[in-house]
């Protein structure tokens, strides 16, 4: 059965190979073979998954499967192994990854007809999949690690897919630099728990079997670094500005980073590591406010985005803040709940924006759009119903994730990360259906020769729409009358905090409420005429420029760096390092040509210098011998 | 009987053949071509009847009941056997356009490279002092005869002569020595010697510590370590191509056959008192080889100046062992392998291009190569890395065992001195690649020549590569690391 587990990540792997293969000899034409290998590597990576869920629930909760590749690494106790393992976190991640991911390649099959690089976008595709799952389901964090920068690879081959456009390249170069820097905090901290461990057996479950004899600070730092890698992947302040940059990939693309893979990695980091964050709360607390600072910043700046896919990127972004707050304050299945759900409406969304994107010859700003709803009636419906979902109306499946993160952080006393979280609730169902309106309902716009959607496109709305609606069911606490089957199911150390019934239906009422104001608000201001928001006051020109965040940062650092680059260039290298160098070299050299002049080519002195040579060894061994 | 026969067979192969080509060429018909091609044959039968004897792991005497112990074979002894006639077969084929070039070449020449194998493997058998220095002068009197090769020339006549009075004077030193050890200890069979030393007390062992250092001074000089360098520089460049090639790598291994065979195990117990001379020498090698090689143009000379800093590092590791380093007998025979292929890689090279000009290659001739002969001055560049230790290829991984060593016994200073040589040395090795690649050219392209010496060359330029990387990223497939764990085996089976 463990073995499965192995399949599960060679499969995408194999197959991105094999087309990768295929597309470099020069068949990229037969685009039917490129879709029937590219869907089969996820469906059939999902089918395993399914047994190993399967299994897994069958059994009890602390039941881990394991498997051993090969061999990685030996070197004295140094010891890395090529292996997996899967318990229930695993399952769940496992399981909407490939089962969203199939959808997304179906979906992409229909998008990525007309292209010419068919072949070359699935294997890249295939190679993110691998890569995600060899990070869900790596034994040890080295290979963990391994997967991870895979991600960050496969992500900045296929956000500069477009590679003909410039822009697209820089957009790519920034995902990866930015993922750089936290993978550079993820690799430290990684060494520092190795050293400290002392390195034998460096896996998950023997980490948690010792991270009781550490000191705390060690920990606390660990946990720290960690989050720096969490911060790159997962897009949180400061280390989310490629988020939006990541757009300019072709749409299922960004579905696919946005929902099943890439952010949700260090989502699903931090609950890997949850006995370590469960040691140090205090580094817990600082994982939830940056979360609850990112959440509200997002949120703010969607409200003011135009492009359909930034606005979505940004949504994003703000959800991800919430997961870090459920993490980050010990409701670790509440956080993996709503990664589980956002991950069905969020590529819902995504989907649905690139249906209208394609249907409208790759328009992308909604303010170019309106009226849409008579023309596109299906991706109106499951658009809305994944609006519903984001926004938090019940019985949506974002309804019970996130209410379920609201009501931890209310009930951990944390009230300002509640309020804040409470406060981008609102915002969250203004800006969604501020979109939804402008692009469906709202006047304006006459379309000639909309395409006719191609069912590869349509289907998997449909199936994502009734995941969107219903997988929020899978768990209901007991207040609403659940089982809070979700969280028993996945059985995460989580630190939780009681809270009655009473509170929890307020606190439920008040999220609903939230969720109707802003929904109101993007009605009364959208629903029947839109126009493009001017920056005409400070405060709408600062959200609009974003904060003018990444002016700031290529202000601070990358102008910075440059200059103190070509400081070392110019003055350091060449005056410095350069003149003492030539210093000696020169020195050396005439060394070198004195040396050459004992060098005559006559016999007799060579005689000698070996005579000499002898004779100091004579007195050098005298000097010993007399010493005995 | 028989079985004792077939033991010595590679070392009589060898032999018979040297016979067999002078017989050859008292008859004037055959070419150059049969020559060589009757050279390759015995010493290609000799290879192949000794690689099984590599499984063999116990220590047999030849003919005890005639020779006692003085004629062993051992793991150690075949290896070497099997590294000098290896080596020889390399050189001989890589050289067949030099041969065919110049003519001055006849039968003899190739008698002369089997007869100094033989002596060679006799060296690395030799379990005597006295059959030791026989053997190390049948080796060294064909290298003189074959350094002066080029009678008409005046650089390679001097070459010989110089080599032959020096090399003469002090081969007298290790004879001297081994009659000061026969004087204390009454034998000069090399457990004797061991037995002696373990149980005298130091007053008792003085002889043999001042006969151990004399012979010191026959190793040193024939691998050129300052101040017995100065012949190395002359010889190598007077010397033709071929021999220059063979001195450098086959018989420059020969020598430390004998020493490691001595200093690891008989004077074990006394290496310390060598260990301080040893440093000294070594850090006079390191730096003196460095001079003399940043300052040369001629490409020859180079090579020669540099070689004399490859035995400083081999040096720094002898040293090691006297200290009690494990890993520093290994790291030798590995660093004389690395050595081994690139040097006589890049030499090979050079021999190619002196076999089509008559010009004594400078740092100016190679201007613009990449452009006139890419794939050669590819090689060339990896010889070149490879010689100045840069990573990913062989003679990076033979520094790090070497280096290793030195700091397991210690010795962190020289280690260092070793590593800064190292970057120096990478001054007049990426100096030949700058030429290659940063100069234009005029002259076109020319095509590889698809030769057997063009296919060795690179071989052997893949063989650098691949035992610099080979090792654990590819599963399942051996790289360097087998050469190493045999190499251990081979110092095992000493002790």
């Amino acid at each position: 059965m463990s073995t499965l587990l192995i399949w599960i990540v060679l499969i995408p792997f194999l197959s991105a190979a094999l087309m990768g293969l295929v597309y470099l000899t020069g068949l990229r034409s037969n685009h039917l073979f490129y879709t029937i290998t590219g869907i089969l590597a996820p469906l059939l990576s999902g089918l395993f998954s399914l047994f190993i869920g399967w299994e897994l629930l069958g059994s009890s909760a602390d039941v881990v499967l394991h498997v051993e590749a090969f061999q990685w690494i030996a070197l004295g106790d140094f010891d890395i192994a090529v292996a997996f393992m899967a318990d229930r976190l695993t399952a769940v991640m496992l399981f909407f990854i490939t089962f969203i991911g199939t959808l997304i390649h179906i979906y992409a099959a229909g998008y990525m007809s007309d292209d010419e690089a068919y072949g070359k976008f699935f294997s890249f595709f295939n190679l993110f999949m691998g890569s995600m799952l060899l990070l869900v389901l790596a034994d040890n964090p080295i290979i963990m690690f391994v997967g991870w920068e895979l991600v960050g690879l496969s992500s900045y081959l296929l956000i500069g897919f477009y590679h003909q456009d410039a822009k697209n390249i820089k957009a790519a170069n920034k995902a990866f630099m930015l993922n750089r820097v936290g993978d550079f905090g993820f690799i430290i901290a990684l060494s520092v728990l190795f050293i400290a461990l002392e390195g034998d057996a460096f896996t998950f479950e023997s980490i948690k079997a010792n991270i009781g004899f550490l000191d705390n600070s060690l920990i606390a730092l660990v946990g720290m670094l960690l989050f720096v890698g969490a911060m790159g992947k997962s897009a949180q302040i400061p280390l989310y500005v490629w988020l939006p940059d990541a757009m300019a990939g072709p749409t299922p693309v960004s579905a696919l980073i946005h929902a099943a893979t890439m952010v949700t990695a260090g989502v699903y980091m931090v609950a890997r590591f949850s006995f370590l964050y469960n040691e140090v709360p205090e580094v817990g607390e600082f994982i939830a406010l940056i979360g609850a600072f990112s959440a509200l910043f997002a949120a703010l700046i969607a409200s003011y985005q135009s492009d359909i896919k930034k606005i979505l990127a940004y949504s994003t972004m703000s959800q991800l803040g919430y997961m870090f707050i459920a993490v980050g304050l010990g409701a670790y299945s509440s956080g993996i709940f709503h990664v589980f759900t956002h991950a069905f409406f969020k590529a819902l969304l995504f989907m649905g924006a690139g249906a209208v994107i394609v249907a409208l010859h790759h328009e992308q700003n909604i303010f170019k759009m309106g009226g849409l709803r008579k023309h596109l009636g299906l991706v109106y419906v499951t658009m809305f119903i994944a609006t519903l979902a984001i926004s938090g109306i019940p019985p949506f499946s974002g309804f019970f994730s996130k209410d379920a993160i609201l009501a931890a952080a209310f009930a951990s006393g944390n009230y300002g990360i509640w309020m804040m979280a409470t406060l981008t609730a609102m915002l969250t169902a203004y800006y969604m259906f501020r979109m939804l309106f402008i692009v469906f309902f709202a006047n304006g716009h006459e379309y000639s020769n909309i395409p006719v959607l191609s069912r590869m496109m349509t289907w998997p709305l449909v199936v994502l729409a009734v995941g969107s609606a219903f997988a929020g069911l899978l768990g209901v606490n007991e207040a609403y009358g659940g089982s809070n089957g979700f969280a028993s199911f996945i059985a995460l150390p989580d630190r939780s905090h009681q809270l009655s019934h009473l509170a929890e239906y307020m606190l439920g009422f008040l999220n609903v409420l939230m969720a109707l104001i802003g929904t109101g608000l993007a009605y009364k201001m959208f629903a029947v005429s839109a126009k493009e928001p001017i920056g005409d006051t400070f405060w709408k020109s600062l959200v609009m420029h974003k904060f003018y965040i990444d002016e700031l940062y290529d202000r601070l650092i990358v102008r910075t760096l440059r200059m103190l680059s070509v400081m070392s260039d110019k003055v350091i290298d060449n005056k410095g390092v350069d003149g003492i160098l030539h210093l000696f070299v020169s020195g050396y050299k005439t060394a070198g040509l004195l040396f050459t002049r004992l060098q005559n080519g006559k016999v007799r002195y060579y005689a000698l210098y070996i005579l000499a040579g002898i004779a100091v060894m004579s007195l050098l061994m005298l000097d010993t011998m007399e010493a005995m | 009987m028989l079985e004792q026969l077939l033991l010595i067979l590679p070392m009589a192969i060898t032999v018979i053949g040297a016979f067999f080509l002078m017989l050859l060429s008292w008859n004037k018909r055959f070419t150059l071509k049969d020559y060589n091609l009757v050279a390759v044959f015995f010493l290609m039968l000799s290879f192949i009847v000794e690689f099984p004897q590599l499984s063999n792991t116990e220590i047999i005497y030849i003919f005890p009941e005639v020779f006692g112990t003085m004629y062993i074979i051992d793991n150690f002894s075949t290896l070497f056997d099997l590294m000098f006639t290896a080596g020889a077969i390399l050189t001989l084929l890589i050289n067949t356009d030099y041969f065919k070039s110049r003519n001055y070449f006849n039968g003899e020449y190739f008698a002369l490279v089997l007869f100094s194998v033989f002596g060679m493997m006799t060296l690395a058998h030799s379990n005597e002092l006295v059959t030791a220095f026989i053997a190390l002068e049948i080796a060294s009197l064909s290298v003189y005869a074959l350094a002066g090769y080029h009678k008409n020339n005046r650089l390679s006549t001097e070459a010989m002569l110089k080599y032959m009075i020096l090399g003469s004077m002090t081969g007298a030193f290790f004879i001297l020595g081994t009659a000061l050890i026969y004087g204390a200890v009454g034998s000069t069979t090399l457990g004797d010697i061991a037995l002696f030393i373990k149980s005298a007390s130091d007053s008792e062992s003085l002889l043999v510590i001042t006969g151990g250092t004399f012979i010191l001074v026959t190793i040193l000089f024939k691998i050129g370590a300052v101040p017995f360098h100065s012949w190395v520089v002359d010889v190598y460049h007077g010397a033709p191509f071929p021999v220059t090639m063979f001195m450098a790598s086959t018989f420059k291994i020969a020598l430390f056959a004998i020493a490691l065979r001595l200093y690891l195990v008989d004077f074990a117990p006394i290496n310390v008192i060598w260990s301080e001379l040893l440093q000294v020498i070594t850090v006079l090698t390191l730096i003196g080889g460095s001079w003399l090689a940043i300052s040369q143009d001629n490409l020859k000379r180079m090579l020669a100046g540099s070689s004399i800093v490859h035995s400083g590092y081999m040096l720094i590791a002898i040293s090691s062992i006297g200290l009690g380093s494990q890993e520093a007998a290994p790291a030798i025979m590995f660093y004389l392998m690395s050595y081994f292929l690139s040097s006589v890689g890049a030499f090979g090279i050079l021999s190619f291009i002196a076999s089509r000009s008559n010009k004594a290659l400078t740092f100016k001739d190679f201007k613009g190569f990449s452009q006139r002969r890419p794939y050669l001055a590819a090689m060339m560049a990896i010889f070149m890395l490879s010689l100045s230790g840069f990573p990913s290829t062989i003679g990076f991984l033979g520094k790090f065992y070497i280096f290793t060593s030195a700091i397991e016994s210690g010795q962190i200073l020289l280690a260092g001195l070793g590593i800064l040589t190292a970057f120096i040395s990478v001054y007049y090795y990426f100096k030949l690649i700058a030429m290659m690649y940063f100069y234009p050219t005029d002259e076109p392209q020319k095509k590889f020549p698809m030769d057997l010496s063009g296919v060795l060359i690179g071989l052997m330029a893949v063989l650098v590569i691949w035992g610099g990387i080979g090792t654990g990223l590819i599963p399942f497939i051996p790289g360097a690391d087998g050469f190493i764990d045999i190499a251990k085996q081979a110092v095992l089976s000493l002790q």
